[in-house]
């Protein structure tokens, strides 16, 4: 195709997301967007890297794969252990498990909301984008900034309090966990829950408030409706840690409940693009074009019957509001749903640090090798994650998969950049405000570049571009 | 036994001949960084970290390996000395595929504690990461060659003191390996009694217990030198 008549807008790099991206807007003569592309530049080959290890030490390697999720990325792992060895964790080693899962999630949502995305509701879309951070919402509303911290340091100090590490958990095992909680480390976390749960409130009320007075805005911010998937718990209630998967579809209809998250396969099939490190996954039994799905706190919310606390049920029902008790697809509403999800992981976490056995002794249960393959699956703060190892004889390592949240996302997220894009931007006219929006669309989904770029070999000239963030752009330009 | 003085960093030290320096040295309490040794089994002076400066010996000698001498004179603490000792541990690093945030043995192994001993912040030399296998073959223990230093503590102790000789040497250069039997899978050995005692021997996460993971490793090679001694009691 001749290329003179068309522009391009490169956004890069796209600030406040994990890892390193490229938008491009393609535009035609009269100014209309085209298309868009999310581009991921980063690439970690973690798949084939792990090829040739013990199984056993996927916890621990996958943990490494991101800074933001590790835990998931080690509770998805260690599942896929457990049905390798086939043995089930114990009971104290299995809720310790849990509240590591909970706190990250915490965590996680308190970084995407308080430090990623709360400048732009409090600052404005349109205000100095140099203001435009954690620093700014510091100088103008010192406390939130405060909390915000403060939350994510709970969510830190968990997996702290439980393994002695702060980030990259160690200790979660086949088996369980390899350490038990301490009395004193039980008590100096409940003591938390207060202000963890007030601080959720606050940022509930910024959002509401940001809802209210944004209306149009908010309702129209690419509302492009999609499948979801996530998992439920046995009630269909909100699950992260060990639910079964559910998928719905844009109207709410239940189309696979309760599924193992062995057989995701049947599913979820994935297509490599030329654009992009990131695979695009869809749902099977629709096809590429029709099977796009979203998973993460909004997808989560779409798909439960309901919540499993008190706390956060009253705005999981306020949330049902927003579309009739059908699946809300605004993408500005991910903020929304990703704090009523950190509400019931406060709570949630009072609950395991109020049972009895949580500092049991026995947290761990022994086994070997006894099958060649392992599927694990757990809620990152993000979505649905998969962990998927063939062994050989004895456990090594001969095939890694990895199905993780934000690749499931992509081909939505490039959607809802071209809903937004579409809507924002038209001609020549293009200001600061406008383009913000667009890297604002991605934000929402929150995507975590560093952990979704795993994968190598579909793509053979990825290898050669890896290091040269423009050649991209050419192949790209060439190509259209 | 004759007895003979020699000085030690400026200490005069009269004891019995037929010692090493680093014998010597230990019952002194004169800290000396080691890694093939363990106490009990023989030297055989492969790491070169103990190297000490000898007068009127124009070369470094090993103290795990070097007899003293009457009116000897040692010094172990020189800056030539720590050089060294700063370069073999970097070479160490360099060499095979040293990941600790990953590894196993991840704050619980010997040369992790050196690097940190020499003040290793960073390495000077190109990393050569060799492709090297992770034998999962034997039911309860892992063999990693990428954790791997060659110090042969796990071939002597295997020998010495279990004595099952599972353990040998091949190759030479960056191709050396640590072999079971002749070079098969450590899980098809016939001279392997499962003991266990090179993995408690060995200082890195070269060798490991299929049960543990990251944070749970507690080797233990100082009951190898114990065990020896007991035996040597007839207890
Ligand atoms: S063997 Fe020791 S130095 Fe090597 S990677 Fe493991 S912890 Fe680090
Ligand atoms: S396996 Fe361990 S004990 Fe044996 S030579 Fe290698 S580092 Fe030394
Ligand atoms: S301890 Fe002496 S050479 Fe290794
Ligand atoms: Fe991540």
């Amino acid at each position: 195709m001749d290329n003179s008549n068309k522009k391009q807008i490169v956004i890069s790099p796209v600030t406040r997301i994990e890892g390193h991206a490229k938008i491009s807007l393609q535009m035609d003569d009269s100014g209309q967007v085209t298309d868009a592309r999310f581009h991921v530049n980063e690439f970690r080959g973690f798949e084939k890297f792990c090829e040739g290890r013990l199984y056993t030490e996927m916890p621990v390697i996958s943990a490494r794969i991101c800074g933001i999720c590790p835990v998931s990325h080690a509770i998805s792992s260690v599942k896929a252990c457990e049905m390798i060895q086939g043995v089930e964790p114990t009971y104290a080693g299995n809720l310790l498990r849990r509240l590591m899962h909970v706190g990250q999630n915490i965590s996680s949502h308190a970084l995407a909301f308080f430090h990623l995305s709360s400048p732009d509701l409090l600052l404005g879309y349109d205000s100095d984008p140099a203001k435009r951070n954690i620093l700014g919402i510091a100088e103008k509303y010192r406390d939130v900034a405060i909390r915000g911290i403060r939350l994510r340091k709970f969510g830190q100090e968990i997996s702290e309090r439980i393994t002695g590490k702060k980030i990259h958990a160690m200790g979660i095992a086949p088996g369980g966990i390899a350490f038990p909680l301490t009395e004193e480390n039980r008590l100096a976390l409940l003591n938390w829950i207060p202000e963890a749960k007030e601080t959720i409130h606050i940022g509930i009320n910024i959002i509401k408030k940001f809802h209210d007075e944004n209306e149009a805005m908010v309702k129209s911010f690419s509302p492009t409706p999609t499948l979801y998937l996530g998992t439920v718990g046995s009630g269909g209630q909100h699950e992260l840690y060990d639910g079964k998967l559910r998928f719905v579809d844009a109207d709410g209809v239940i189309l696979q409940d309760h599924v193992e998250p062995k057989r995701y396969l049947e599913f979820i099939a994935e297509r490599s693009v030329n654009w992009s490190y990131l695979k695009s996954p869809y749902y099977k039994p629709y096809g590429f074009e029709k099977g796009i799905y979203r998973v993460g706190p909004l997808a989560r919310l779409n798909v439960a019957s309901r919540m499993k606390t008190p706390e956060a049920q009253v705005e999981f029902e306020q949330f049902k509001k927003i579309n009739n008790s059908k699946p809300v697809h605004g993408t500005f509403y991910f903020h929304y749903a990703r704090l009523i999800e950190a509400l019931s992981g406060i709570e949630e976490a009072e609950i395991i640090l109020n049972d009895k056995l949580i500092t049991d002794k026995h947290v761990q249960h022994f086994a070997r090798w006894n099958n060649h393959v392992g599927i694990g699956c757990s809620e990152a703060p993000r979505g649905t994650l998969f962990h998927h190892y063939i062994t050989e004889n004895t456990g090594k390592i001969k095939k890694v998969n990895l199905l993780i949240a934000t690749g499931q996302n992509n081909p939505a997220m490039n959607r809802s950049i071209l809903d937004v894009a579409q809507q924002y931007i038209h001609g020549d006219k293009i200001e600061e405000g406008m383009l913000n929006r667009v890297e604002s669309a991605i934000r929402c989904y929150d995507p975590c570049l560093s952990c979704s770029t795993h994968a190598m070999g579909d793509m053979p000239f990825m290898v050669e571009l890896v290091n040269a963030e423009g050649k991209i752009l050419k192949r790209i330009a060439r190509d259209n | 036994m004759a007895k003979l003085t020699l000085q030690i960093d400026g200490k005069t030290i009269e004891t019995e001949s037929g010692r090493t320096i680093l014998e010597v040295c230990k019952e002194n309490d004169i800290h000396i960084l080691t890694m093939c040794h363990l106490k009990g089994i023989t030297d055989v002076g492969a790491c070169r970290l103990c190297l000490v400066e000898i007068e009127g010996v124009s070369k470094l000698l090993s103290a795990c390996t070097t007899k003293i001498a009457d009116k000897m004179v040692v010094r172990t603490d020189t800056e030539k000395i720590k050089r060294y000792q700063r370069i073999t541990t970097e070479l160490f690093a360099a060499e095979r595929n040293h990941v600790c945030s990953v590894c196993i043995a991840n704050g619980h192994c010997e040369l992790q504690k050196l690097a940190y001993d020499v003040k290793m912040d960073h390495i000077r030399y190109p990393y050569l990461f060799p492709q090297c296998e992770v034998d999962t073959s034997h039911p309860l223990y892992v063999l990693d060659h990428n954790r791997c230093i060659v110090c042969t503590r796990c071939v002597r102790v295997c020998a010495e003191v279990e004595g099952a000789y599972n353990w040998d040497v091949m190759n030479r250069g960056t191709n050396v390996r640590v072999i079971s039997d002749f070079n098969t899978p450590w899980g098809e050995s016939v001279t392997c009694t499962d003991c266990g005692k090179c993995v408690e021997a060995c200082p890195t996460g070269a060798l490991w217990p299929k049960a543990v993971v990251q944070g749970q490793l507690n080797k233990a090679p100082q009951m190898i030198s114990e065990l020896i001694e007991k035996r040597k009691m007839k207890l």
